[in-house]
């Protein structure tokens, strides 16, 4: 061992140089502001690319966008969605899905289904606290998924945005699908961009 | 006729030779370019086309270079020329197809979320084939969508007027329901004179649809085809035994599709004569009665007059506790038994086991003796083969056809279509002799309207003319001259003028009759309802075969005499020996060696030769007092059997009756018992069809409520009476039929016998013929009391009582409670549709309505036999076969007259 090497050893044991090496991580902490914040009582800022429960959307009339294609039950790897589509009872002609499932604890929120869905019934939103006592509230019906919608009908709208699926809305009119009308009784009036 | 079929039977083409793709190909002469180069393996993208019927031409994907010519040509139309040489593929044609594709969906509303044939649609695989993601100048039609017909929309929008549906209901079926028609500025398909559709709806237009454009009303936005579960299995309604996809999802029953469909267009014509493929009516749209409301859920138990439901551990502990007392109290002689002929081959094995091996009884029938029992004993009496003689491709390709009372289009739609291509492809002249102006009488070349109930006289006079115009087989008839004298001496009772006079046929259109069945090289006697379940019946089907036989047709290819039936495992009733005089494989009871070897197998004795009981017999004998319980499966006979055999008091004597039915039948409402079976889609097992083909039935779904598979209950009963069965599913009693019948499955395919009547004609047939043909005298004075014929028969739309509880044929052809007669007849008695009348024969009378039928005889009137309400079946006299036991009840005399002002 050298003379050099010999005398810088004395020195750090003499200043207890690891003591102060090791706790210079907790001295830079002292002067550094805290990274954990009070969940729940504070809230995280969402991207809103965020992938969080999804929800089922309606035009601005009112009227279900979902049009109970399957195509989301199609698309989904973990087979969680389940849609049932019938004829609207009320406008002949019309396909809807008078039963749409998803059974969330399976979900893997890849967010195929919204990507499949051709008329973005389907949309994600920033809602992830569904904490629940009853894992059997954990298959979203029909009913819950419309309450998401609405309720995070901003964030939606975000996401579809965000994910470049919502074109503008007077583009998206047109490229919107018409159902034909029956011979037998008109059930909906000619579609304003064609008259 | 265009391209195809190449070759007949008759008519060999020649063979060519063109080269496609540098490979030098083969191909017979005339045939579509199209089909020489699916022949080779290749596929080239086409939507309108489809070998069932010539090609269309409109689709313009086909397109092939052919050397020579400057722009590309569509090998559909094309026909294949020697020295051709073609070139299938290349930058260019993809380019040229690229555009056929483009130029369809720029008017194609691109609605497949909504469209029920997304994801099993032509146009759209093309689209990705092709690599179509963006159209110029598109635009939608804005056709409105045609709801006007009953079981199929029309969505004119989706259209590629590819025409493959109008092709397949002119050419395939000879239906022509749909054409072509300028409307709104676009050519759209639609029913014959832009009118609801009213059609046989078999719904073949639907399955050659590429596109969504005919959908489907009863399944319309109810899937998607990847939701649902597809089930290959065998149709139960008629005889035909069509293969067909019985697509479900989770619980219930979706849709029913067919092998014909646009997916499976390549093919050769002349497969065609073997089936093209398609359903009837009702089985692409009678599945609703599966899964329906109505079905039996739990085993119900009579307590106190009314059925309660029971669970059935305890139901079984009854039935085997009051069977078991019977059987002990009053000897096996007590118990009897019915089934269904819609009950699998293994069911109807297990069912005569059960009786004959269990109980020791021989009381026991099965539905094949309302009729088909007459055809079976009267061939095999002749040539020793208890099945029809003929398949569908000997019906296809036969010269003549002699349709004898049989309503073919509307018992066995299927069966029809291969006469339709009979007299389509391979032109042959078909007779049809008939009391009603049928589909298939409006479509012969020699349509025979004899008056009713003198189809078997007919035979008569067309035996009497052969031998009249010396248009005997001469080496047929000289192998047997014995027999042959004695057949000329019976008919010398028989003069023409006598024959014509009765049936109301010329004695020239008789002998021109005669003279086509007598020269053509193939000719087949078809005999159906109109012979075998009409009095007579034994005797009239033996008399086709002395037809057959003095004019060569018996043991030679392509010839015979045969039938179909109307339940699907009629043939199937009789092989597995559901019926006194047989055993399995149509062993007869009383033969010793076969009655050693089934009570080896089954380990028993059977019960004593002369035990037994068919159908009436066991009626007789519960009058009688004799048989104290009587297990019934899916048979109804109290809605049946007309009011005279009393079914219903005779039923009531019993001490104990067990009805086993998917529904809660007129029978079951009477039964002490009633316990719940599954339906076919529910259960596997095996049906033999009219060919004597053995076709599958699999299992779609799991049973409804708490019903169980016939084959599973009776074991059981069996195990629960101590017999001991170990079968713990249909393959083990299919395993032990293998081994009783050995060759009986064959892979599906019955084995081909030649029939020869050798011994028949050589042994007894003198002291036979002799009284076969002998002219009944006319009653007249019943006749002018009672001028009108009464007949009842099946529809289209219907089979049985079954058809009657699926929602969509009830739609289709509900219970209208109208009788059907000739306009002329309705004239003459001053009726009209809004009138009601009274028919009256010597068992009663009923009122119902009238409904104008130009195709009922003027003197005749008809009544479907799916509905009893009004009882019109309680009218009809019953005659019994004094050979066949077989009960004859379709036809009476009735007096009609109009009620009221």
């Amino acid at each position: 061992m050298s003379v050099g090497a010999w005398t810088k050893k004395l020195l750090q044991a003499a200043l207890f140089y690891e003591i102060w090496d090791a706790m210079k991580v907790t001295f830079k902490h002292m002067f550094h502001r805290p990274i954990t914040f009070q969940y729940p009582r504070e809230q995280r800022t969402i991207p809103d690319g965020h992938r969080g429960a999804l929800g089922l959307l309606r035009y601005e009339d009112g009227r279900e966008r979902c049009v109970g294609c399957d195509l989301c039950e199609a698309a989904c790897p973990s087979r969680c969605i389940k849609v049932i589509s019938h004829e609207d009872p009320e406008r002949p002609l019309q396909r809807y899905a008078a039963e749409f499932y998803i059974d969330i604890t399976k979900c893997v929120f890849c967010g195929y289904c919204v990507e499949a869905c051709p008329v973005n019934a389907l949309a994600m939103t920033k809602m992830y606290e569904y904490s629940t006592h009853d894992k059997r509230t954990l298959l979203f019906d029909k009913k819950r998924l419309y309450e998401i919608g609405e309720r995070h009908l901003e964030d939606a709208k975000k996401y579809l945005y965000a994910h470049n699926q919502e074109k503008n809305s007077d583009e998206s009119r047109e490229y919107r699908y018409y159902f034909p009308q029956s011979v037998l009784k008109p059930t909906q009036s000619q579609p304003k961009h064609l008259s | 006729m265009g391209l195809k079929p190449a070759t007949n039977p008759d008519v060999e083409a020649a063979t060519i030779e063109l080269s496609i793709d540098g490979r030098t190909v083969a191909a017979k002469d005339g045939v579509s370019l199209y089909d020489v180069i699916a022949s080779t393996g290749k596929i080239i993208p086409a939507m309108c086309y489809h070998y069932t019927f010539d090609p269309f031409g409109s689709c313009g994907m086909c397109l092939v270079m052919q050397e020579g010519k400057k722009a590309p040509v569509r090998s559909c139309t094309a026909k294949a020329a020697s020295g051709m040489v073609v070139r299938t593929e290349g930058d260019d044609l993809f380019a040229a197809r690229k555009k056929a594709v483009e130029k369809h969906l720029s008017v194609h509303p691109l609605d497949c979320p909504v469209c029920d044939a997304d994801g099993h649609c032509e146009l759209q695989d093309m689209a990705f084939q092709h690599g179509v993601t963006n159209l110029a100048n598109a635009k939608q039609k804005f056709i409105p969508e045609d709801t006007r017909s009953l079981v199929l929309d029309f969505n004119m929008n989706r259209c590629i007027a590819c025409a493959e549906c109008i092709n397949v209901c002119k050419d395939v079926l000879m239906i022509d329901a749909l054409q072509f028609m300028k409307k709104g500025g676009f050519n759209q398909v639609v029913p014959k004179g832009d009118q609801p559709l009213a059609c046989e709806f078999c719904g073949d237009c639907l399955a050659v649809c590429p596109v969504g454009a005919i959908t489907n009303k009863y399944s319309k936005y109810l899937y998607k085809p990847w939701q649902m579960k597809k089930t290959t299995t065998t149709c139960n309604y008629c005889g035909d035994g069509c293969q067909m996809y019985l697509e479900t999802k989770d619980t219930e029953v979706v849709r029913v599709t067919s092998p014909l469909s646009w997916k499976n267009k390549w093919g050769d014509r002349a497969e065609t004569s073997k089936g093209h493929g398609g359903i009837c009516v009702r089985g692409r749209f009678g599945f609703q009665y599966i899964d329906s409301e109505q079905r039996l859920r739990q085993p119900l138990v009579r307590q106190n007059d009314s059925l309660t439901e029971t669970p059935w551990l305890d139901t079984m502990q009854t039935v085997i506790d009051r069977l078991s007392d019977i059987h002990r109290k009053h000897g096996p002689e007590s118990i009897a038994g019915l089934i269904t002929a819609r009950c699998t081959n293994e069911e109807l094995y297990l069912f005569q086991k059960l009786m004959r091996a269990g109980f020791r009884t021989n009381q026991l029938d099965s539905s094949a003796r309302y009729g088909h029992l007459n055809y079976v004993h009267a061939v095999r009496h002749a040539v020793g083969i208890g099945r029809p003689l003929n398949d569908w491709e000997d019906l296809t390709k036969a010269k003549a056809v002699l349709v004898i009372g049989s309503n073919i289009t509307e018992t066995n739609p299927l069966t029809s279509v291969r006469i339709k291509e009979a007299i389509r492809v391979y032109k042959a002249q078909v007779i049809v002799v008939d009391s009603a102006n049928t589909n298939i009488a409006q479509l012969a070349s020699h349509p025979l309207l004899v008056k009713p109930g003198t189809e078997g006289l007919l035979i008569d006079g067309l035996v009497k003319s052969v031998i009249e115009q010396d248009l005997i087989d001469e080496p047929s008839t000289g192998r047997h001259p014995q027999a042959f004298a004695a057949l000329k001496q019976a008919l010398d009772q028989v003069s023409l003028e006598q024959v014509s006079a009765r049936t109301g046929i010329a004695v020239e259109q008789i002998r021109e009759a005669a003279a086509i069945f007598a020269e053509a090289p193939r000719a087949i006697a078809l005999c159906a309802e109109g012979i075998v379940r009409r009095p007579n019946g034994y005797h009239n089907v033996l008399k086709l075969i002395d037809l057959a036989w003095i004019t060569g047709k018996l043991g030679q290819p392509g010839c015979g005499v045969t039938t179909v039936t109307e339940e699907i495992n009629e043939q199937g009733a009789v092989d597995m020996g559901v019926a006194p005089e047989f055993l399995p494989g149509q062993a007869r009871f009383d033969d010793p060696i076969a009655r050693e070897r089934f009570g080896k197998a089954w380990d028993v004795t059977l019960p004593a030769i002369g035990s037994g009981a068919n159908l009436l017999e066991i009626l007789a004998r519960i009058r009688s007092g004799q048989i104290k319980a009587l297990y019934v499966i899916g048979e109804n006979p109290v809605a049946t059997l007309p009011a005279s055999l009393e079914a219903k008091g005779t039923l009531e004597k019993l001490q104990l009756l067990i009805v086993q039915d998917p529904f809660l039948t007129e029978t079951a409402e009477m039964a002490h018992i009633v316990l719940p079976a599954a339906t076919y889609a529910e259960k596997d097992g095996t049906f033999t069809n009219l060919e004597g083909k053995v076709l599958r039935v699999r299992q779609a779904l799991d049973q409804v409520g708490e019903s169980l598979p016939d084959w599973h209950i009776m074991t059981a009963l069996a195990n629960g009476l101590g017999y001991e069965w170990h079968y713990e599913s249909a393959q083990d009693v299919q395993d032990e039929i293998m081994k009783l019948l050995p060759g009986y499955y064959n892979l599906g395919q019955p084995r081909r016998i030649t029939p020869s009547a050798d011994a028949y004609l050589s042994n007894g047939y003198t002291t036979e013929v002799a009284t076969r043909y002998r002219i009944q005298p006319t009653e007249s004075s019943s006749e002018a009391a009672r001028p009108f014929t009464l007949v009842t028969g099946q529809l289209l739309y219907h089979s049985g009582k079954l058809s009657t509880r699926a929602s969509g044929l009830i739609n289709i052809e509900p219970n209208s409670a109208r009788l059907r007669m000739n306009p002329a007849d309705l004239q003459r008695l001053g009726l009209n549709e809004q009138t009601t009348i009274r028919m009256t024969s010597p068992h009663g009378s009923v009122q119902l309505g009238v409904r104008i039928d130009p195709d009922v005889l003027p003197g005749c009137c008809f009544y479907p036999e799916h509905f009893n309400e009004p009882p019109v079946k309680d009218l009809m006299t019953v005659e019994v076969d004094s050979v066949t036991g077989v009960p004859y009840f379709k036809s009476t005399g009735v007096k009609i007259e109009k009620v009221g002002g």
